[in-house]
């Protein structure tokens, strides 16, 4: 794996937050994130055991997102996800898998707290109620007409939920959720947090 | 709004997904006539009723599907669930 280039996140601009602790939004556009894409029943499919819908901790620490078929997204520090990076090499024979760096080419945000459902809500159609969308689920929809990558991944009990879009909506999505959230008192961490530091946001 | 029973994602919007027109089969290019390709290319049946169409699912699992839908009352019959198959030839 290539030495990790500075990170920069796409979010410049931030706004004055509340302090009601029932909504918080982060950019944690920093966290390490690869893409891979395989055969959807194929043996690195069988070796992510994380079917399309579903996400995973791997026992590396990754968080492992089964984001479309035949496709899954590595969420986590650098030398976790290496270690399941590593893991798909060898299926050469009846599977083509291509696994791709992605941590400067999404933005990734964090939105969390018992008001999250409702604020998701104002700029996504689907139903984010708990039979809809336990913990552990994972689905791709439009916010705020950008099409994200949504993975629900609760915190200590904590209603969480991550949002991944392509780093040039970055500013914008932050912004939209900011809107969305500001009736509910939304609190916000602009500062590219990697992805342990914004578990620890929560809660 | 019209919701839209994606195979993989389930109902969705479908502002969500782009609409494929109708779906038939391509015939065969070492045996079609002129004539048949253009009734292949540009002829459409458009009833007030069924009709068998393809769909895009672009913001969610970006996988086509087929299904049938009323064009009278825009009701789905026998729509794929989730996982099943059947959506995947569109």
């Amino acid at each position: 794996m290539a030495d990790a280039l500075r990170f920069e996140s796409p979010v410049t601009r931030s706004h004055p937050a509340g302090e009601s602790g029932g909504l918080t939004l982060t950019d944690s556009s920093a966290t390490v994130k690869w893409l891979v894409r395989a055969f959807d029943e194929g043996p690195a499919a069988a070796c992510l055991q994380t079917p399309f819908g579903s996400s995973r901790q791997d026992p590396s620490g990754a968080l492992v997102l089964g984001s479309r078929p035949g496709e899954w997204i590595l969420l986590g520090a650098q030398d976790a996800v290496a270690r399941v990076v590593e893991s798909l090499q060898g299926f050469g024979s009846g599977d083509f898998v291509t696994a791709v760096e992605w941590t400067h080419g999404r933005a990734m945000f964090r939105v969390s707290g018992r008001h999250a459902p409702r604020a998701l809500e104002k700029v996504c159609s689907l139903d984010w109620s708990d039979p809809m969308t336990p913990d552990g689920a994972v689905t791709s929809a439009s916010v705020a007409k950008v099409i994200c990558d949504i993975a629900r991944d609760d915190c200590r009990g904590t209603l969480s939920y991550l949002v991944l879009c392509d780093r040039s909506f970055g500013q914008y999505v932050f912004d939209a959720l900011i809107d969305a959230g500001r009736e509910f008192g939304l609190t916000v961490v602009p500062a590219g947090l990697s992805f342990s530091d914004t578990q620890d946001t929560v809660g | 709004m019209l919701l839209v029973p994606c195979p993989n994602c389930g109902p969705r919007n479908s502002a969500d997904l782009r609409y494929g027109g109708e779906s038939h089969a391509r015939p065969d290019p070492a045996t079609a006539s002129p004539h048949e390709w253009r009734a292949y290319l540009y002829l459409r049946h458009n009833p007030a009723g069924w009709l068998r169409e393809t769909w895009y699912c672009r913001s969610g699992c970006r996988r086509w599907f087929a299904l049938e839908r009323n064009t009278a009352t825009n009701e789905f019959r026998d729509p794929p669930l989730p996982g099943d198959k059947r959506g995947g030839a569109a």
